[in-house]
């Protein structure tokens, strides 16, 4: 019998929600994408890996002590850890920042570093946001959830690449007596504030900024604290409103520099946020963890608590493991502008290389609509903190932290870390669906497959199939070992220097690869184990020979 | 060396683009591995069925022995008419495949006792409904009343297939040569080879693929490798079986 074609696109995302006869009509979907990512020009693409910040020469900034929270901040990226707050614009040498007297008019490097120590007690996972204001790098507010300190109030000033030649402002802020609130957001000319211990469903505003010192008052003018039904979670300012995220309901808070139409408004009393680390904002919409799944505000807004609302229905058994889990585990997100994706991590102090974590790409589907599409990482151990903002450069850049101390620069390089900061390799995996090639009840053999990888560098990677959906009485082909030279590409290719790349090669290469076997569905699987490039599985094409029911 | 079981299933499974096995997954073959170690015994079972005397399921080279034609024998008892054809065998699943009936031979030479001059001559064929006829009756007076036995001429196959007996009832020790053919054995294990040269491995693997195809319901694919098999059945008839010129026999002379 004449062999057929078939062919699948890259294309959906992981899909752990659908039964296997659903994804019977979704061949471009995947069962497992592991440390792939749904790339927003197409197909799957094994992901970057993370490198010491510092590289070799990298310094922990406080021993092994927890990173509690990063933000990145002028040209280098702030850390918290233990009861201090440092600073480094390269990771070898790290500034202790969390000073106390620090003069009200700045501090020279010296009269800076010469300062006492005003410790951060209890120091939690910190939260930070940044008033950007007229100064050369904005001012930072850190909050924590030990809440056992106040607020923290950061300024470095000069734009000489020294740091001996900067100025530097610190200062603890006072809210309210005692209060020492979690989390905090600059919205709208205010520093908010909320969820102390002491006072856990109050925010508190400071004044309406004009000047320097309003960001750090909360008694003059423009200031106020509000008390509401629910235990503030989070914050974030969104457009013309303040979005308050509680345990069990979401609220909006509008008009904040009028006092007499400032308004509090519910936008759902039925769902609140598991985790205030969860919330970002992406596509121009907020996402949060909520306890059915990743959700978007506008989502939440228009629809309620109905399910319907969640944006991570096809990893629907993740969110729930993680939401099922969400008192043991850390969270910590991160967005990559450029890529258009919210990572989420999850994990604690002793999930190591076995953290795991989710990467949602915002991605327009073929039908048209943009949604997320899901993949996961395995072996990055990011959920102590995650971070990524523009520097004062204008390049976004993204870092994590670990639970020994150590930061990363993230998604970067082609191998994680080990415990020891060796290179380690990067496990990926892509499975199809078991694909039926439009009839279940036919028996096919299959005779080769195309696939179309578009490699970064050089391609180690295999291909294994499994019949019937990998039904024990099914014999199993070996795997296929794929190897895929990097095409040295006109303008970009240095003669000499690229010996393991295929001069003349195209930059999206076909591989053929004759494969056997017969049943009456199978899946593919593309997994690597290396610290190769990158590489983008687009789609694959396939030949079969059909035959008759069985 | 013959071709092995493993051999001709993985020939089988790699024609079919199928998994090949190893000898270490040989005798757990599943799902369709299994179904084509099943098309070649089956296939290997077609070829016996097709010519159960074939050269290479003798049972023993003629005239090993003795140079009789034959390559079994039986002795007789005296007063004794029937005698199992294989007597080491329980049943009918493993007796001979086939007898050649029309090449029984008696003589005294090889019995303990006899000497020169020995007696030697051709049993002859006789069937059922004649022996029933002419003879029963009388030798079984001689077997019951008279004990009155006689050197055989001719020899009886029993209804059940199993035994051959000999008329008239034999008065001694004889030996009875004839020609017999096994029936083969399955392969089973990976290493088990077929009984015959590596050459007509061939036309196992196209009855092999006929089945094959048959199971995959592909009847054009399954009607070719059917022509191949029966080419190929027809030059190993050929080979085997028909390789010296035909005769014209008259029989008459026998009465």
């Amino acid at each position: 019998m004449a062999t057929q074609p078939y062919a699948l696109a890259c294309e959906g995302g992981l899909d752990k929600s659908s039964s296997s006869f659903e994804l019977l009509r979704k061949p471009g979907a995947a069962t497992l994408l592991e440390n792939f990512e749904v790339d927003i020009a197409g197909g799957y693409r094994r992901i970057n890996g993370y490198s010491a910040f510092g590289s070799s020469s990298a310094a922990n900034p406080s021993a092994e002590n927890d990173i509690l929270g990063l933000h990145v901040y002028a040209d280098g990226v702030i850390a918290c850890t233990s009861t201090n707050v440092f600073f480094s614009q390269d990771g070898t040498s790290w500034l202790q920042i969390n000073k106390a007297s620090v003069a009200g008019g700045g501090d020279n490097h010296t009269a800076f570093t010469g300062r006492s120590a005003a410790a951060r007690t209890s120091q939690g996972l910190a939260h930070f946001t940044t008033y950007e204001g007229a100064s050369d790098y904005g001012e930072v507010i850190i909050t924590d959830e030990g809440s056992g300190g106040k607020p923290f109030y950061f300024k470095m000033t000069g734009t000489g690449s020294a740091l001996s030649s900067r100025t530097f402002f610190a200062q603890e802020i006072t809210v309210s007596g005692t209060h020492y609130p979690k989390f905090c957001t600059i919205h709208d000319k205010h520093l908010v504030v909320a969820g102390a211990a002491t006072a856990p469903n109050t925010i508190f505003y400071s004044n309406t900024i004009a000047d320097s010192d309003d960001v750090t008052d909360f008694t003059g003018t423009g200031s106020g604290s509000i008390v509401l039904d629910d235990q503030v979670v989070g914050l974030k300012s969104f457009r013309e409103d303040l979005i308050i995220f509680c345990r069990n309901s979401i609220w909006k808070l509008s008009n904040i520099n009028n006092a007499s139409t400032i308004v509090v408004t519910s936008i759902t009393k039925n769902i609140g946020c598991l985790d205030g680390k969860s919330i970002q904002e992406i596509g121009g919409d907020l996402v949060f963890l909520a306890p059915d799944g990743i959700r978007t505000l506008a989502g939440t807004v228009r629809i309620g608590d109905v399910e319907l609302g969640t944006v991570s229905k096809a990893i629907q058994p993740v969110i729930k493991f993680i939401a099922d889990n969400i008192g043991t585990y850390t969270i910590s997100t991160i967005v990559i502008r450029d890529k258009s994706q919210y990572r989420l991590y999850y994990g604690t102090s002793t999930t190591g290389s076995a953290s795991r974590g989710i990467i949602g790409t915002l991605k327009t589907s073929e039908q048209g609509f943009t949604q997320f599409q899901w993949s996961e990482t395995v072996g990055i151990d990011a959920s102590a903190a995650a971070t990524s903002g523009f520097n004062s450069n204008g390049v976004e850049k993204h870092y994590h932290g670990d639970y020994s101390g150590r930061v990363f620069n993230h998604d970067t390089g082609d191998n994680f870390l080990d415990s020891g900061s060796a290179a380690s390799n990067i496990i990926s995996k892509y499975q199809t669906p078991d694909l039926d090639y439009g009839d279940l009840g036919t028996l096919k053999t299959l005779r080769y497959a195309k696939l179309s990888i578009t490699p970064e560098g050089t391609v180690d990677t295999n291909l294994r199939i499994r019949y019937n959906f990998d039904n024990l009485d099914s014999p199993k082909p070996a795997d296929y070992s794929l190897s895929i030279p990097k095409p040295s590409l006109f303008g970009t290719a240095v003669f000499g220097a690229t010996a393991a790349h295929k001069f003349g090669a195209a930059s999206d290469p076909i591989t053929r690869q004759v494969v056997e076997g017969s049943g009456h569905s199978n899946y593919f699987r593309i997994f690597s184990d290396n610290q190769n490039s990158p590489y983008t599985v687009n789609g694959i094409y396939i030949d079969y020979e059909p035959s008759g029911r069985q | 060396m013959a071709t092995t079981y493993l051999q001709l299933t993985n020939e089988l499974l790699r024609e079919l683009n199928e998994v090949v096995l190893t000898s270490s997954t040989f005798s757990d073959a599943i799902g369709i591995q299994a179904h084509a170690k099943d098309c070649i015994n089956r296939a290997y079972d077609d070829i016996v069925m097709a010519e159960p005397q074939w050269g290479f399921l003798a049972t023993g080279e003629s005239g090993a022995t003795d140079p009789f034609y034959g390559n079994v024998y039986v002795e007789t008892v005296a007063g004794t008419r029937w005698y199992e054809l294989k007597t080491a065998s329980s049943s009918v699943t493993t007796d001979y495949g086939a007898i050649d009936w029309d090449n029984f031979y008696l003589t005294t030479i090889g019995v303990s006792g006899e000497s020169a001059p020995y007696t030697s001559q051709n049993l002859k064929f006789i069937n059922s409904p004649d022996w029933v006829r002419y003879k029963r009756e009388a030798e079984n007076a001689d077997d019951s009343d008279s004990q009155s036995y006689g050197k055989p001429t001719h020899v009886i196959r029993s209804p059940d297939t199993r035994k051959f007996g000999i008329s008239p009832i034999p008065d001694k020790v004889y030996r009875v040569w004839f020609f017999a053919w096994d029936l083969p054995t399955a392969l089973d294990a990976h290493g088990d080879t077929i009984v015959f040269p590596d050459i007509y491995a061939s036309v196992l693997m196209a009855r092999a693929r006929y089945h094959f195809h048959q199971f995959k319901d592909s009847p054009q694919q399954a009607a070719f490798a059917l022509q191949d098999y029966k080419e190929g059945l027809k030059k190993m008839r050929s080979n085997f079986l028909n390789p010296t010129p035909n005769y014209i026999t008259d029989d008459r002379r026998y009465f």
